[in-house]
This record gives structure tokens, C-alpha cells and sequence, in this order.
């Protein structure tokens, strides 16, 4: 196992940059978020709850050193503050509630789509030039430039309102109580399929795109012409030989691409009313939920960094040649 | 540059995608003219489907789906191409210092551009967006462009990196050429396939993140575009109601647009690395190889 010193480095400074843009946004913006957040609270404002939201946006008679030094050590104890929509719920609670739906749907969409992207790349690599290259190749890249609300909102017009295919929102038939059984489970992956669907389009573009270039590149190595040479049956060659090592390059590009994951996970959920975090995000965002929204930055950064550190250890565990740079 | 516009129009793909966007921008330019009236004006009934009178009908409000496709397109496609040339201009600059410096300014901007680029780009949006409450046209754009540039440096440091060390740079070097002349009269005209790519590339992200934003009603509500229109129609229930016209409109001036750039970039990929090309030279050469396997298996 091994992560380069100067990779750690790049996600300390990403972490640290979300989280000095959480503390200063609010200390920056005119007009006092956080009288607005009192009014939000209404007849909920209780004192406690004043004093907690001034402490954490800035409204307080204390050098910005101190001010930071404690909204540090708030993070260290995972206190992220009060959500002022759910008052007097924290916003780790309201987080926690939604954190598991997203990483269903987002980890399901990535699945899905490594398998298809990585597939029709890899034969449209295979057999370049020919039709299913022509038709696919171009395909993928229009995909990557369609913003995912309009595959939202366009397969829940004709899926979900005019077929009644599937249904228009919710993660799972409000009639179950939740529970492990196959009625409950057959219910979420039911639900799940357009969100699923709508997400991967632009991941499969993606995958298709870095495969195919990759893998062009790879069929070109002696090795593989040795492969064929030797009479190996075509699949061999083209999983075994190609596929297997122009990997490398689209599991990079899927560690950059997290964010723009969450990103359209955010939208999938808004359209399908979806319970995820992105829908969280959506309403604190409407109700001016100030503090979610900063826990949602955090989280997500998190999650991002987190996902990017597998893809470096993984990398190194599949690619020999790092592990020899290493030792 | 002739040479590379040549070979752009000789591509299908290109220039289907080109006359896409010049289309949507005639459109926009000249919305006066082709779609005459407010905007905003109520000029009908509630949700009316499409008749010869209002041939996209009408939005929830009763105002006219056509005149606000039209009119909307300007504001869309000016922010989207003024935040893809923001997003372009500051990638290249940092790339291009942080290749051609190196030592301890390429460690800093490098740092900085790969952290920026693995932080979630639009929860990093909404927040920024929703401390400035509701953003007008110029805000979204800054913040676009501000989170979003590190995809153009991180490939045009790679670049200078490889061109820093040639002959005709280190000649420039030499005669006493101030380093600012060596970046952008030497090196420059060099990366401007590269440039070529991250512009229409940057345009693309900046139009998703710009519906996005909009969508999720950050965007001034007062000023007509394709991403407000999808947000009034949402507010309004419109799919629900199978009011399709009132989403499927600007839906669709949104995926055009996307696709005469995707196609145009296709293109532009294709030009920058040959290897990847699969055009008809490619597929003739392809079909003859076949008939000589052919030939040869039967002989």
C-alpha cells in the first residue's frame, strides 16, 4: 500500500480550503445570515439556540482567531452546529438520515456504469472505425454535455408521469414499514432504478470516453500483438490483454469525477424526491438552512477525499509499476 | 490556425455541431425580431398546449413559452459562453506560469489546482450561492468560473511543461525576451489546439452548472432564461400536470446546445490526438484490411 506523501498533501489543502470557505462565507456575505436564521427559528429561538447560531457565524465580540480556533474544535467533536429547519435537531442528525440513500444511489450509478462505459469502450477500442465505434463513440461525448436535470426531468415525464413505469418519487412505497424483507427490498430497488438511470448516462459517457482512448493506446503494445500472434481468441486478447490494463486511466478519471457524481446526485434526488442528501441540501437551501448547507459541503469534500485516497491505494495495489517506485 | 479551421470543416461531426450553435446564437441575436413582445407579458390562459397562436404554449403564469424560449436563449447562451472564456482565460494563465516556472510557484499552483479540483464543485456552488442569496447573471458567472478552472490548468502545465525546454524557448530565453513575451508570444500560440479544447469544454460545464444553479432557484427570477424556465416550470408542477411544452422547451434549447458542442469538441479531440480518430479515412483503411484477411484466409 502506498499513497505519496504529495497526494496527502493536496487533500489536507482541500479539506482545509472547505473548511476555511465555510468559516468565512458567512462572516463575508452583507446582511447577517444569522438574523435570518433567528426570524427562520420563530417562536423556536431560544436563547441557547441564539447564542449557538451567533458563536458559529460570527455575530460574537471575539478576535477572528479565537473565532476560528473554536469553530475547529467544533469539527474535531463532529459538532457541526443546529439545523435551523429541524430545530433542535443537529446537523449530524439531519445528515446521517439522508448520508445512506446517496451513497446507494451514487455507489449503484458508478457500478452500473463502470460495467456498461468500460464495456462499450473497450470494443469500441477493439473495433475503431467500425459502426458501433461511429455511432457510439460520438453518442458518449454528447452525453457528458447534457446536464443531468434534463435526463431527469425527461425520464420522469415519460417513464414515471405518461408510462407509469415506474414511481415518481420517494425512495421506497410509504405503505412498508422499512425492514429487511424482500417486499421492502424489491420496493428500493424499484424506486431506484430512474435515479440510477438518470445519473449514469453522463458516467458511462465519461467511461466510455477515457476507456476508448485508452485502451487505443494499449493495442498498440507489443505485448498485445505478441497475445495475437500467439493465437489467443480474440475475447482473451481484448479483456485480458487490452481491457484488463487500459483500466488504469478510467479509475483516475472516476476519482475526479466524485464530485461532479454528487453533484448530479443533488439533481436526481430533487426530481425524483428522492430522500438523499441532495435533497436535504435542497430544502435547507430554500429555508436558508445555513448551517446543513455548510455540513453538506464538509461531508461531501469528505467523501470525495475519502473516495479519491481508495482509488490511490487501489492504484498502487492493481499497477506494479507504482509498487516498484515505491519500494 | 487556417489549417486547423480547414480540418474542422472537413469533419461531418463539426460541422453539424457548428451550425447548431451558430443557429442558437442567430436566435439569440436576433430575438427581436423572430419572437417581438415582453417576455414576461401574460398573453394567455394557465398551462395552454401548443396552438398556432402560441406555439410552444403557454407556462403556468399564461405568458408565452415560444417568446421565453427565445428571449431566454440570450441570457443562457451569453452566460455560458462568458463564464466558459472566464474559466478558459484563468486555466490557461495559472497553467501556463505554474508549467513555465516550475520550483516553488509550479509546487503552490499545482497544489492549489489539484485541491480545488477534487472538492465537490457544486455543493461548493450552493453554498457560495445561497450566502449571496438570489445571484444575477454576473455572480453566477464569477462563482462558476472561479471553482471550475483547474481541468484547463492541470493539462496546460502538462503542455508548457513539454514545449519549456525546446529549442526555440530557450532561444527566446537567450536574445533576452522578458518572460512574460517567452508565455504568451512564444509559447502561447503554441497551446491554442489545447485552448481550443478546454474553451468549448469549459462552455459545456459551464452551461450544466449554470442550469443547475438555476434550476435549483438560485438565478434572478426576473430575468428570463432556459434554467429559470425549468425552475418555474418545476414550481409550478408542469410535469406532474403533463404540461411537457413548459419543461420540454427549454429542455431542449439546453440539450441542443450541449450537443453542437459535444460534437464540436469530438472533433477538436480528434485533431489534437490523431490516435484517436476513427473517420472515413480510418474506416476505408479498416475495410481494406479486412478484404486483404479476407483474401488471404481463402488463398
Amino acid at each position: 500500500m502506498y499513497v505519496s506523501s504529495r497526494r496527502l498533501g493536496v487533500y489536507a489543502v482541500a479539506l482545509g480550503f472547505a473548511i476555511v470557505m465555510n468559516f468565512t462565507v458567512p462572516r463575508l456575505m452583507p446582511g447577517s445570515p444569522v438574523d435570518a436564521m433567528i426570524a427562520q427559528l420563530g417562536p423556536r429561538a431560544t436563547p441557547a439556540a441564539i447564542e449557538a447560531i451567533k458563536a458559529r457565524f460570527g455575530a460574537v465580540e471575539a478576535p477572528l482567531l479565537t473565532q476560528f480556533i473554536d469553530y475547529l474544535k467544533g469539527l474535531a467533536t463532529l459538532d457541526l452546529g443546529v439545523s435551523v429547519k429541524y430545530y433542535p435537531q443537529t446537523v449530524v442528525e439531519v445528515l446521517s438520515r439522508s448520508t445512506l440513500w446517496t451513497l446507494f444511489l451514487v455507489v449503484t450509478a458508478i457500478t452500473f456504469s463502470l460495467l456498461v462505459g468500460t464495456m462499450l469502450g473497450a470494443v469500441a477500442a477493439w473495433r475503431r472505425g467500425g459502426r458501433f465505434d461511429t455511432v457510439v463513440s460520438p453518442f458518449s461525448v454528447v452525453m457528458i454535455a447534457v446536464p443531468p436535470v434534463i435526463i431527469a426531468l425527461t425520464a420522469l415525464f415519460i417513464f414515471g408521469v405518461s408510462l407509469r413505469w415506474f414511481p415518481v418519487g420517494y425512495a421506497y412505497d410509504p405503505n412498508l414499514d422499512p425492514g429487511l424483507n424482500f417486499t421492502f427490498a424489491g420496493s428500493v430497488f424499484y424506486h431506484a432504478i430512474l435515479p440510477v438511470l438518470t445519473l449514469s448516462p453522463y458516467l458511462i459517457g465519461e467511461f466510455q470516453t477515457t476507456m476508448r482512448s485508452s485502451m487505443i493506446s494499449v493495442l498498440g503494445e507489443d505485448y498485445v500483438t505478441m497475445g495475437r500472434a500467439k493465437g489467443l481468441t480474440a475475447a482473451t486478447v481484448m479483456l485480458g490483454y487490452g481491457a484488463r490494463n487500459a483500466m488504469l486511466p478510467v479509475l483516475t478519471n472516476l476519482a475526479l469525477m466524485l464530485g461532479a457524481v454528487f453533484g448530479g446526485s443533488i439533481v436526481t434526488e430533487i426530481v425524483f424526491n428522492y430522500p438523499g442528501l441532495g435533497l436535504t441540501l435542497f430544502t435547507a437551501s430554500v429555508a436558508r438552512d445555513y448551517p446543513v448547507i455548510q455540513g453538506q459541503l464538509l461531508l461531501m469534500t469528505m467523501a470525495t477525499l475519502g473516495a479519491n485516497l481508495l482509488v490511490d491505494v487501489v492504484y498502487g495495489v492493481i499497477d506494479p509499476r507504482l509498487r516498484d517506485a515505491s519500494a | 490556425m487556417m489549417s486547423g479551421l480547414k480540418i474542422l470543416l472537413q469533419q461531418k461531426k463539426a460541422v453539424a455541431g457548428l451550425i447548431i450553435i451558430v443557429a442558437l446564437c442567430l436566435m439569440a441575436i436576433f430575438a427581436p425580431v423572430i419572437a417581438p413582445g415582453a417576455p414576461s407579458a401574460r398573453v394567455g390562459r394557465s398551462h395552454q398546449p401548443p396552438t398556432v397562436e402560441h406555439v410552444f404554449g403557454t407556462t403556468k403564469m399564461g405568458r408565452d413559452v415560444y417568446t421565453q424560449f427565445v428571449w431566454g436563449s440570450r441570457t443562457s447562451l451569453a452566460v455560458g459562453f462568458a463564464t466558459g472564456i472566464a474559466i478558459t482565460v484563468i486555466g490557461t494563465v495559472i497553467g501556463l506560469i505554474s508549467g513555465y516556472a516550475g520550483g516553488r510557484t509550479d509546487a503552490a499552483l499545482d497544489l492549489a489546482t489539484n485541491a480545488v479540483l477534487v472538492i465537490p464543485n457544486i455543493p461548493l456552488l450552493i453554498l457560495l450561492a445561497s450566502f449571496a442569496g438570489t445571484v444575477g447573471p454576473l455572480a453566477i458567472m464569477t462563482i462558476i468560473a472561479l471553482t471550475s478552472w483547474p481541468w484547463g490548468a492541470r493539462m496546460t502545465r502538462s503542455q508548457t511543461m513539454a514545449l519549456r525546454n525546446r529549442d526555440f524557448v530557450t532561444a527566446a530565453r537567450m536574445i533576452g525576451e522578458p518572460a512574460w513575451r517567452v508565455l504568451f508570444v512564444e509559447l502561447l500560440p503554441n497551446l491554442l489546439p489545447l485552448i481550443g479544447i478546454n474553451l468549448v469544454g469549459s462552455i459545456i460545464y459551464a452551461v450544466v452548472a449554470q442550469t443547475t444553479l438555476e434550476y435549483l432557484g438560485f438565478g434572478d427570477p426576473l430575468q428570463v432564461s432556459w434554467g429559470t424556465m425549468l425552475y418555474n416550470a418545476q414550481n409550478s408542477s408542469a410535469i406532474i400536470l403533463g404540461a411537457w411544452w413548459d419543461i420540454g422547451a427549454p429542455a431542449a434549447g439546453i440539450a441542443l446546445t450541449g450537443l453542437g458542442l459535444a460534437l464540436v469538441n469530438f472533433t477538436f479531440d480528434e485533431i489534437a490526438n490523431p490516435q484517436l480518430r476513427s473517420g472515413p479515412a480510418l474506416t476505408r483503411w479498416l475495410r481494406l484490411t479486412r478484404q486483404r484477411n479476407r483474401t488471404l484466409r481463402s488463398a
